[in-house]
């Protein structure tokens, strides 16, 4: 069945080229839903349907971390994947992260392979 | 050149492997590093800053008909004014170089955070670097015209 994908990044280009990378890596994606931050970001998480969230880290009002962190103590959501995607991939970050509850991270530069190799295992 | 001079190479690796991954453009890196930048004109400007134990900046200058050929491969569509498009597309560049850097610097035991990207333009300009930074300016050519990285940081 198809996922439904929501993409969070303050940047609306990175928005649409992660979309590109979606819709090219192959994998079966539904509704693509996007959030300029993580405050945006709950707010679409209460109301859609979404069964994978691709975070950016680096970002106003509401960051990745406190994201992760926000969601985790809200039921219904706290259990929906999220992947960062970052230029930040260092332990310390990503560590941080998966201790909040990612399951995993995309560093930017990436192509549709890798979105492929990362996303595939969970579609 | 300063001493990081050694992270040059990695610098432009990155930035080949940016625009060849995600901008879909074949850049190259031509000419010799150099630790001063004159006149910008008719350009605009993506950088980060450092900040941590060393402070300092990440800056990508493009001139104006580079970054509307950067953001049309970017988005897929074409874009015929500097616009928000632009700027996102060129602050989203100098956001990935900066995310390379600092896991460059964070390598050598640096411990550095990044600010958001930040765009300027113009017709003319300057960017000078606080004297109490070592500068490095890489020249780069790419399809539709020459561009330049520039690295600022505390020794």
């Amino acid at each position: 069945m198809a996922k439904n994908v929501l993409l969070v990044d303050d940047s609306s280009t990175m928005r649409k080229i992660v979309t590109r990378s979606l819709r090219q890596a192959g994998l079966d994606f539904g509704d693509i839903f996007e959030a300029g931050d993580g405050l945006e970001a709950l707010e679409v998480l209460e109301k859609e349907a979404v069964d994978i969230v691709l975070s950016d880290i680096n970002m106003p009002n509401m960051n990745g971390i406190e994201f992760l962190r926000e969601k985790s103590g809200r039921d219904g959501i706290k259990d929906i994947p999220v992947f960062m995607i970052s230029t930040e991939t260092g332990d310390d970050i990503i560590g941080e992260a998966k201790s909040l509850g990612a399951v995993g991270a995309l560093k930017k530069p990436f192509t549709p392979d890798k979105v492929n190799e990362v996303l595939g295992p969970f579609m | 050149m300063g001493d990081f001079s050694d992270i040059i190479p990695k610098v432009i690796d990155a930035t080949k492997e940016i625009f060849t991954g995600m901008v879909m453009m074949d850049v190259d890196q031509e000419g010799e590093p150099s630790n001063e930048l004159g006149v910008i004109k008719d350009s605009i400007t993506g950088m980060v800053g450092l900040a941590g134990t060393h402070k300092g900046m990440l800056a990508v200058h493009f001139p104006n008909e580079l970054a509307l050929a950067i953001t049309t491969s970017f988005l897929g569509m074409d874009v015929n004014e500097i616009n928000e498009d632009v700027q996102d597309a060129v602050g989203e560049i100098a956001n990935m170089l900066g995310g390379n850097v600092k896991t460059l610097l964070t390598d050598r035991g640096y411990d550095i955070q990044l600010s958001l990207p930040s765009t300027i333009s113009g017709e003319e300009y300057t960017f000078l670097a606080d004297s109490d930074l070592q500068q490095i300016v890489i020249p780069f050519t790419a399809p539709a015209g020459n561009f330049y990285v520039e690295l600022e940081l505390e020794p």
